[in-house]
């Protein structure tokens, strides 16, 4: 389903969602379709070294004006993320049945390798496109989850619904982003790396790396949520 | 040899007696050499000589046979062997054996020599097939593959069936191991038969353990069952093995994964790992670990049960990790039940089914369906991945032109099987028409309208059956069926007739085919208001005069809709007397009345309601009425609701009765309402909502002849009787000794609420605020009632009374409703006379004569009266102690030091008696007296009350040498009785207000030893004091001086007896052993207390 690219490059620009400023809940239901499928022309296999950012001269414009509290947008988006972590957590591995909820050190463990780093000490520009890495591969990802779920635990509909909601605002934390970045730091252009296709591995395999990545998204979305 | 030889030595010790018998054992010994020569020389032969020839084929067409060659037998020895038969038949071998064809059954001799070695025996063997093993060539695999996926290994080899001569059964034995070739996990036989050419044959084996737990070796043999063949059969050799094996990466792995198994079987799951399994479980329960090749462990699950929807989870525990992988135990799918396909519109068929048991299977492992229509070949699938579970199963079948009969199949497939269930439908006669849409109405006139509806569908070959529900206000719904041609494009439209004019109709609609198979839902409801007719009838009339009787009021009553056939807009009313027909007025429609100025005349008054299409027919009433004599007031009860009036049928009657009523409490013209009944009718019941229980209702029922009426009764009645809501109204007349007449008023008709039946008069003796007549009902035997069912009485006379008592007199009325409130009255009868003199005369004559005979006896005992009651008292001032300086009497007001000279008094005497007990209040009211002297002063001399005397008990002495010198006087303290026993305290005010304040004796207590002053105003009214000088033991107590502040107060109008001035005062003391009692008095004896004081309770 998702294409296999040694390296993934990710043309903000190129978007159609490019500059809109997405509100928690304003999402339409055309960008759900969207937003994965840029994710699958940049489909990257296991880990891949993010490249450099745009050259500061690079050209950058957004297509619609960006929303003038775009940190405090971004900063409530990440609070919201944050906020219901844990609980997307318990639901997905209390959704795996036994021994899940049992194991999770061994189960769902962050042992994500090639998770994007985020340097909370870092500078706003730096920890803006860390964030962006971070949350185009928790996006990728959680597309994946959403998927297997679907086909997995076609009744377990809160935990769809929990899903699609942290999607959501994902979606619009990364366009909030990306107009944070054009609009103050001019930069266009983030490469960013996605996670591992699950849709070939066995139903196992597909829930542990699921559980694992969620944990993951809980441990590093606290932090991130806290350097902003 | 050793017998030989024992033999050899024992002829020695024998030779005398046994020389015949020596020699026959030398001649057995030369015997038994010879034999062992000549056998030495036949064996020397056979060892020269092929031999144990023995003989085995493998394809029943060749004997190999082989024997033993001779010792001597080197290399290049060719040997002949020869089959010995009719046909001789010889074959050269170089070796040991020779393949000869097959012998037929029986015996064959063989013979086999060595050629070119003539000195040598020919060997000759008998050979029979039975001595012939059948032993086929060890097979060969051609092939072993496996299917990971399914865990199965598939064996390809060749029969090599060309070998065999015939037809054979072959049995094959497959052998597979695992565990490194030590463990022989499965031996099955597999049976062919051999047809005389070679065949390659395919054998598949399902693991229970997946392939890439371990490596599974597989070997072949087989053996030739071939009946005629008498020799013996054997199994070839094994084949070599042939191994399958998986090559695992450096992953570890968990096997089998993502399985589908059906609920109940036995499965075994296994880890590929270099690591080291420390557990495994599945679900939560832990398994024992199978230790496999290297690390790789596996666990047997038995009787497994059923998963939830994201599989059942088998994971194994390493040191750092977990490694797993999923089963989903489900059940195949069941046979889809209740199948049945219809139509909506015939354009499209709608299978529904249910899917039975539930197969807990859920996204690509679901259930998919297929449905197949059999004679036109086509089919639609169902299938759903992430649906959720309970969306219902149907699916949708295009139609096919000029098809009307269809067989479908339902197929239904999982992982675990499959299933399927049939239905063969005439597609005509299972139409299901969708909701009928789009419902107008359209006016015919105005009893009749079109109703048209759209019903999607193509029901032209069908003819549709529809039921339209009529509904209006008030009416039963009505439901009409009809049968519509079906048309193509869905619009149907069919009249309505039998409607009333100026209704409002609400119609649904609903549809099925002709072939009825299942009505639709009901269309919404359309109302619709159909067009006014003129009105059917006149309206309901009547009429009154007014109470002057000079005008004519009509009355008449708006038309019922049904009768109006649209919206009244006035009423015409006009009169005609003899031909000649007045129009009076047009009335505006809310207005139901007229008043019309009529003479005496009998005028017809006709009245026609208009709407917007026409009049009614008039409706006519004689102005006069007929007279009637013959009336009787009559009585009458409903029945809660309404009122029954009877009456006897009139052939004379040739119009409607009317009935007219009113409440009677109305002033004339009085109408409320009226009902007309039909002539030939003898009973009506009058119901309105009107009517109110307890209310009076007059009734008039008129006949009517030629369109005048006649007032035939008339009726006062209740709808229902309740009981009066006031109590009548009572006095009482006349009241003697012994009785009470007692008069009443009637009740109003408003506050009757009833006809009244009667009173009940209730009596008994009782004052006001004590009697009080209670449960009146219960027959308290002490109550006397009367019960007045005479109605006209108004009056009763109560005798046989008591004089001089009260009485509670109780009335109340009752009406069939029930008793009405009471109203009593208290009634004291008059006292009788003459008794009452008697009872006065009687004690007076008593009283005088015991007063006479007194009188006489006090006469003639005077003076022993004296003595005993009334001795000589001693005066004080003999007696050198109480010798004041001067006569207090006299008014000195110097004080007098008293003298406590010994004294011996005249006469003293002590009663020994008890006093009577005093009232605490005389003790009270003391008090005061004593401690506030200058109180007492402002008390009001007349209220002054003579009190006793209580003897005052001495506290203490108190020395008092200085004053002694000074003022030359001793001071003694008298207590008085209060204060002997908790005197109460009293507030100022009463103590000021006190009557008793400075009356009669003070008992002397606490006084001012120096009170220079107040002794001073003592001296003064010295004179006037007349208190008592206390007289008791001279060594207990000492005299109070005169001047004491009570004795300042003392007015001369007080009464005192015992006052130390006079000296005809007596006193009885009361003795010291009474100062205790808080009750005793300290009052003395004397006329006054003995009428003042009252006695003790």
């Amino acid at each position: 389903m998702f294409l296999l690219q040694s390296r993934a490059s990710c043309r903000l620009r190129e978007s159609p969602e490019e500059g809109k400023v997405f509100t928690e809940g304003m999402l339409m239901n055309e960008e759900r379709g969207v937003v994965p499928l840029l994710l699958v022309l940049h489909w990257k296999h296991g880990a891949g070294s993010p490249l450099p950012i745009t050259p500061v001269n690079a050209t950058c414009a957004t297509r619609h004006p960006c929303h003038s509290n775009l940190m405090n947008q971004i900063r409530n988006q990440l609070a919201q993320l944050n906020g219901s972590a844990n609980a997307l957590f318990i639901l997905y591995y209390t959704a795996q049945g036994e021994p899940f909820p049992n194991n999770l050190d061994k189960l769902c463990g962050p042992n994500v390798t090639d998770f994007p780093p985020f340097h909370a000490n870092g500078t706003e520009k730096t920890r803006l496109v860390e964030l962006y890495r971070i949350i185009a591969y928790l996006g990728a990802s959680l597309g994946n989850i959403t998927r297997d779920q679907k086909v997995l635990n076609p009744n377990a509909l809160s935990l769809h619904s929990k899903l699609n909601a942290t999607a959501d605002i994902m979606r619009g934390l990364l366009s909030n982003v990306l107009c944070r970045l054009c609009n103050k730091y001019h930069v266009a252009h983030v490469d960013v790396a996605y996670g591992p296709d699950t849709s070939g591995k066995d139903v196992f395999q597909k829930k542990k790396l699921g559980c694992q990545l969620l944990g993951k998204y809980k441990q590093v979305i606290a932090v991130v949520a806290q350097a902003f | 040899m050793m017998n030989i030889s024992l033999r050899l030595r024992r002829p020695s010790r024998m030779v005398d007696g046994k020389r015949m018998r020596m020699t026959s054992s030398f001649q057995r010994l030369l015997l038994t050499f010879i034999l062992l020569y000549l056998m030495n020389q036949v064996n020397s032969q056979k060892r020269g000589a092929p031999r144990d020839l023995k003989c085995i084929t493998n394809n029943l067409q060749v004997w190999d046979c082989s024997w033993k060659a001779p010792s001597g037998a080197g290399h290049g020895t060719i040997y002949e062997v020869c089959i010995e038969s009719r046909s001789r038949s010889c074959y050269q071998s170089e070796k040991a054996n020779a393949k000869i064809p097959a012998l037929l059954p029986g015996d064959h001799e063989i013979t086999i020599n060595r050629l070119y070695d003539f000195g040598n025996p020919i060997s000759k063997f008998t050979l029979n097939e039975k001595n012939v093993s059948l032993i086929p060539d060890t097979p060969e695999i051609l092939n072993l593959s496996a299917d990971f996926s399914t865990s199965t290994l598939h064996l390809k080899w060749n029969d090599r069936g060309s070998v065999f001569p015939r037809h054979l059964n072959v049995i094959w034995e497959v052998k597979i191991l695992r565990k490194e070739n030590t463990e022989i996990i499965k031996l099955v036989t597999h049976n062919t038969t051999v047809n005389g050419k070679d065949t390659v044959h395919h054998w598949s084996w399902a693991s229970d353990m997946p392939l890439e737990c371990t490596t599974h070796s597989v070997a072949i043999r087989c053996y030739v069952d071939d009946p005629h063949f008498s020799g013996r059969k054997e199994w070839s050799d094994w084949s070599p093995l042939k191994n399958i094996s998986w090559s695992p990466d450096s992953q570890t792995k968990v096997f089998p994964q993502d399985k589908v198994i059906l609920v109940g079987s036995d499965i075994t799951f296994c880890c590929v790992t270099q690591e080291k399994v420390l557990s495994a479980q599945i679900g939560q329960t832990n398994c024992p670990l199978i230790h496999l090749d290297g690390e790789n462990v596996a666990i047997k699950i038995h009787n497994i049960s059923v998963s939830a929807n994201s599989g059942t989870n088998v994971v194994f525990t390493t040191e750092d990790n977990i490694f797993g992988t999923v089963i989903f135990a489900g059940y195949p799918p069941d046979i889809p039940q209740k199948l049945n396909c219809e139509t909506y519109d015939l354009k499209e068929i709608i299978c529904t089914w249910n899917p039975g048991r539930p197969t807990a299977l859920v996204g690509p492992r679901n259930t998919s369906y297929t449905l197949f229509e059999s004679f036109s070949g086509k089919y639609v699938k169902f299938k759903r991945v992430e649906a959720p579970t309970n969306e219902s199963y149907q699916l949708l079948f295009q139609m096919r032109p000029n098809q009307e009969i269809y067989n479908f199949t339902l197929n239904a497939r999982n992982p675990l099987g499959r299933s399927e269930s049939t239905i063969l439908v005439n597609i005509t006669e299972k139409v299901y028409p969708r909701i009928p849409t789009s419902i107008k109405v359209k006016d015919i006139n105005s009893t009749a309208v079109i109703l048209s509806w759209h019903l999607p569908g193509n029901f032209a070959k069908i003819k549709l059956l529809c039921q339209i529900e009529i509904n209006k206000t008030n009416a039963v719904q009505e439901l009409r069926n009809v049968t519509v041609r079906g048309v193509e494009n869905s619009s149907y439209l069919v009249a309505v007739d039998q409607l009333n004019p100026y209704t409002v109709y609400t119609f649904r609609i609903r549809c099925s085919a002709e072939t009825f198979w299942k009505w639709s839902k009901w269309s919404n409801e359309k109302k619709y208001l159909t067009t006014e007719a003129i009105p059917s009838k006149g309206p309901d009339t009547w009429r009154e005069w007014s109470s002057d009787g000079k005008n004519l009021i009509i009355y008449w009553k708006p038309l019922p809709i049904n009768e109006a056939n649209g919206k009244i807009l006035s009423y015409n009313v006009s009169c005609s007397l003899d031909e000649e027909t007045q129009s009076l007025s047009e009335i505006p429609d809310p207005q139901h009345k007229a008043e019309l100025q009529l003479d005496k005349n009998d005028y017809i008054i006709s009245v026609v309601a208009k709407n917007s299409v026409g009049s009614s027919p008039p409706s006519k009433i004689a102005s006069m009425e007929i007279p009637n004599d013959d009336l009787k007031v009559e009585q009458a009860v409903g029945m809660g609701n309404g009122i029954l009036l009877t009456w006897n049928y009139d052939p004379s009657m040739t119009c409607d009765y009317v009935i007219k009523w009113c409440n009677s409490s109305r002033a004339e013209p009085c109408l409320m309402d009226w009902k007309k009944v039909p002539s030939n009718s003898t009973e009506a019941v009058i119901e309105s909502d009107q009517f109110r229980p307890g209310v009076r209702y007059n009734f008039f029922l008129y006949g009517c002849r030629n369109q005048g009426y006649q007032l035939l009764r008339s009726i006062i009645g209740y709808i229902e009787e309740l009981a009066p809501i006031v109590a009548p109204n009572f006095t009482v007349e006349d009241t003697s000794a012994d009785s009470i007449l007692v008069r009443w008023e009637d009740i109003p008709v408003e506050e009757l609420r009833g006809f009244l039946r009667g009173y009940l008069f209730y009596f008994e003796k009782g004052e006001r605020d004590t009697s009080k007549i209670r449960g009146l009902e219960s027959g308290r035997s002490d109550i006397k009632v009367k019960n007045i069912t005479d109605l006209s009485q108004k009056t009763l006379r109560i005798a046989d009374l008591q004089g001089k008592t009260s009485y509670h007199l109780v009335l109340r009325a009752y009406t069939d409703g029930g008793m009405g409130p009471e109203k009593s009255m208290f009634v004291v009868t008059k006292e009788n006379s003459v008794g009452l003199i008697i009872a006065i005369l009687i004690p007076v004559a008593v009283a005088v004569i015991v007063g006479v005979v007194t009188s006489i006896l006090c006469y003639r005992k005077r003076e022993w009266i004296k003595e005993t009651f009334y001795p000589d008292i001693p005066n004080p001032e003999n007696c050198k102690a109480l010798q004041f300086q001067k006569s207090v009497c006299e008014g000195n007001s110097a004080l007098k030091t008293l003298e406590m000279n010994p004294c011996t008094p005249n006469n003293v005497e002590v009663l020994e008696t008890r006093s009577a007990v005093p009232k605490i209040e005389d003790t009270e009211i003391i008090s005061p007296v004593a401690e506030r002297p200058e109180e007492s002063s402002d008390a009001e001399p007349e209220n002054h009350v003579v009190v006793s005397y209580c003897p005052p008990v001495i506290e203490e002495e108190i020395p008092n040498p200085g004053v002694d010198e000074a003022g030359g006087t001793s001071q003694v303290i008298y207590i008085d009785v209060q204060s002997m026993y908790q005197p109460q305290a009293k507030p100022e005010e009463e103590q000021e207000s006190d009557p008793v304040g400075g009356a009669g004796y003070k008992p002397q207590m606490h006084l001012p030893i120096t009170s220079t002053v107040e002794d001073l105003a003592a001296d003064a009214d010295l004179d006037k004091t007349a208190g008592y000088r206390p007289q008791a033991n001279v060594n207990t107590w000492n005299l109070v001086s005169p001047d004491s502040p009570r004795s300042t107060d003392s007015n001369s109008e007080i009464v005192s007896f015992g006052s130390p001035c006079s000296i005809n005062s007596r006193q009885f003391l009361i003795p010291p052993k009474d100062e205790d009692s808080p009750k005793s008095n300290g009052g003395g004896w004397s006329f006054t207390n003995f009428f003042q004081n009252k006695p003790n309770d």
